[in-house]
């Protein structure tokens, strides 16, 4: 039983990183119909930039977040001004997005690879001591990463349904040319939308450049997100977090309890199951009501 | 210019005649035999350093061996031609040797790749090679499991770490129920962790928990608790990159773990102890013959002061096939003629032989030096401390 809820307890702390970025894949592809493969580079870079901060601007770590936040959304919002707005406005088939995200991705990951160097480095900061509760670890920081995913995620349902942009970006999901006919900011929108991209980027880049260790290639763990935001139902933020959980307490009982050598096989395998009975995933829609 | 050109030619035919004269009188003279010793190595390419240093400790040796009088009767000479750190010039180079100089016995090469390849053309020109640093176990058994009779090795196959591991840790350590977090697409990781399987249970150990993760996973809490809840002493982490080590340290101790950590050189790295030194205090990482050993002190220093390099473990491995090569053409010369396949025949059957690193015996069936002993280093303090070098009964 002991080990079960220690099973319970990892696999819902590796969901809650997985939250982050399948909210941030779920944002984009509800409102533009595409899928943000720059995401993963978005969150290395976020990482690296807590990183810098605190090791050669020798910022408090609190000001370092903040600092890998307005950089990471700079970043965002510049990738959809340069890359991905010119191919909206000459009415480009959508899968040349995803191309073009792809190479943002490959750019910033190889940059950052060619300014730091492929080597693993630990996130400078303390390393709080887990809580034992009759025996099962909870980590500080998986308690703190989950709350602040959680935190992030709550003011984001906040901001999308009882604010006035966020009925904005709602409306955009839902047909984006109606949208800007009712008079909604088309840009206006697309600048809020991955500016919040960015922000999730980084703070999942820093909570898993803490948790693990900060490398350029860290983020091959959004193509899990990405997956996770599928099974939950594209174009859902609820639907992305449950996808999450269940991925990450999927993986965590397959490796328990089957085996580890073969998580990942059963997982997608159970993963592709879902979606043969649930072909739009577990809180799929269909079009007319998103987000 | 054109006059130059002529005096420089006559002179050149001057100076030839000249060699000649002297070498056939020098041969007609002293009656002196000698033996050719072939060393195929990088002296240009990536890998010089290898050569770099190497070939003087090895010329080294020779005249030391030729000063006191040669060995069973015969002058040793060195032949060092270039590979340039290419398949193809290995290739050339050991067949010049071979076909051309008629060296008695070739060390070399350094790298799998070529050791490969060499392996089939030493059993055709049946002279003997010892590579040096060449670990992939096909160099000297081929996939299909025959031996290669002219193809011998000193130092140890990559998976033999994992026998040494899994003796140390049972006979040394104490330990018995061992666990393993194996990346399963790591050839480097499997094979280690095979060899250690199998002698660990041969010991009367017990594999309490296989656990495995693919390259690049972060996550290793749901192996670990399940580890923990094995009751395992033990955990063998051969991961081939540092990362893995470091996090599996970190998780282990967040999930409240007390658990001996034991890893191979492939994370014998400084960045390790910078990622997670206080989590692997008291670690174990085994590595093969270093140039941090003691032992090597003295030699080393000597080195540098003679040559203006660094000794390394291609000097030793250089000076063990070496020294090798001079005790199976003793050993020939006391059956009768030297030849490659006499030679050949000694290298096989050597025995307990003091050589530079260690004493080695040779396998008959693989060629493989038999036991190697292994450095332990501990981590105490986020530093490494070699506790001590370890050799398999």
């Amino acid at each position: 039983m002991e080990l079960f809820i220690q099973q319970l307890v990892s696999g819902i702390s590796i969901g809650a990183i997985y939250s982050l970025l399948a909210v941030g894949y779920a944002l984009v592809y509800s409102v533009y119909n595409f899928t943000n493969w720059a995401f993963d580079g978005f969150m290395a870079f976020g990482a690296f930039m807590g990183f810098t901060a605190i090791t050669s601007l020798f910022m408090p770590f609190w000001l370092a977040a903040l600092f890998s936040i307005i950089l990471t959304v700079i970043l965002s919002v510049g990738t959809e001004k340069l890359a991905y707005s010119p191919l909206r406005v000459r009415k480009a088939p959508r899968l040349f997005m995803m191309i073009s995200a792809m190479g943002v991705n490959l750019a910033t990951v190889n940059i950052i690879n060619l300014i730091y160097g492929g080597v693993f480095r630990k996130f400078p900061v303390e390393n709080l001591q887990p809580i034992f509760i009759e025996g099962v670890s909870i980590g500080r920081m998986d308690l703190m990463a989950g709350g602040i995913s959680f935190g992030v995620l709550a003011l984001l349902w906040v901001f999308l349904y009882r604010t006035k942009w966020g009925l904005g970006i709602r409306a955009s999901s839902i047909d984006i040319l109606t949208a800007s006919l009712m008079g909604i900011n088309n840009s206006g929108v697309a600048i809020v939308v991955f500016a919040i991209t960015g922000v999730l980027s980084s703070v999942a880049g820093v909570f898993y450049g803490i948790k693990y260790a900060v490398f350029p290639m860290m983020g091959i763990v959004t193509i899990k997100a990405m997956i996770a935001s599928i099974v939950g139902g594209l174009g859902s933020l609820p639907a992305a977090i449950l996808g999450s959980m269940i991925l990450g307490i999927l993986e965590t009982l397959v490796s328990g309890y089957i085996s580890s050598t073969y998580r990942d096989l059963f997982s997608f395998m159970f993963l592709i199951v879902i979606l043969l009975f649930f072909p739009n995933g577990l809180m799929g829609k269909s079009s007319d009501e998103k987000l | 210019m054109n006059k130059s050109a002529q005096f420089f030619r006559k002179w050149l035919f001057l100076l030839v005649i000249g060699v000649l004269l002297v070498s056939s009188l020098s041969g007609c003279g002293s009656q002196e035999k000698v033996l050719k010793v072939g060393y195929i190595t990088e002296q240009t390419g990536v890998d010089a350093y290898v050569g770099a240093a190497s070939i003087p400790a090895m010329q080294d040796y020779v005249d030391e061996v030729n000063a006191k009088g040669g060995v069973g009767g015969y002058k040793l000479e060195l032949v060092v031609y270039d590979t340039r750190s290419e398949v193809p010039d290995a290739v050339t180079v050991a067949k010049r040797l071979m076909d051309q100089d008629k060296a008695v016995a070739i060390i070399g090469p350094s790298w799998s790749s070529a050791g490969i390849p060499l392996a089939d053309i030493a059993d055709a020109a049946k002279v003997p090679m010892i590579g040096t640093t060449a670990s992939n176990v096909n160099v000297t058994v081929a996939e299909d499991g025959t031996l290669h009779p002219y193809m011998f090795r000193v130092c140890f196959i990559d998976p033999y770490q994992g026998f040494a591991q899994a003796d140390f840790a049972y006979n040394k350590l104490g330990l018995r129920k061992a666990a393993f977090l194996t990346d399963i697409a790591s050839p480097y990781t499997v094979g280690l962790h095979q060899f250690f399987e199998d002698h660990f249970i041969e010991l009367g150990g017990e594999i309490v928990a296989n656990e495995g993760y693919t390259q690049g996973d972060a996550e290793f809490r749901a192996q670990l608790a399940k580890i923990k809840d094995t009751g395992a002493d033990l955990l063998v982490v051969d991961a081939y990159t540092f990362k893995d080590v470091g996090l599996a340290a970190q998780q282990a101790e967040a999930l409240g773990m007390d658990i001996q950590i034991m890893a191979g050189d492939g994370v014998f790295v400084p960045e390790l102890l910078e990622m997670a030194g206080p989590q692997l205090e008291g670690a174990i990482v085994t590595t093969g013959v270093s140039d941090i050993a003691p032992e090597f002190a003295e030699f080393n220093k000597a080195f540098e002061a003679k040559h203006g390099t660094q000794a390394s473990i291609y000097t030793y491995y250089g000076l063990d096939a070496l020294m090798a090569i001079e005790y199976a053409i003793g050993e020939a010369a006391k059956k009768g003629e030297v030849t490659p396949t006499a030679v050949r025949d000694a290298l096989e059957t050597m025995t307990d032989v003091q050589l530079f690193t260690s004493k080695v015996t040779m396998e008959p069936d693989t060629h493989n030096p038999h036991n190697k002993p292994l450095l332990i280093m501990t981590i105490k303090d986020s530093q490494w401390e070699l506790t001590e070098t370890f050799q398999p009964e």
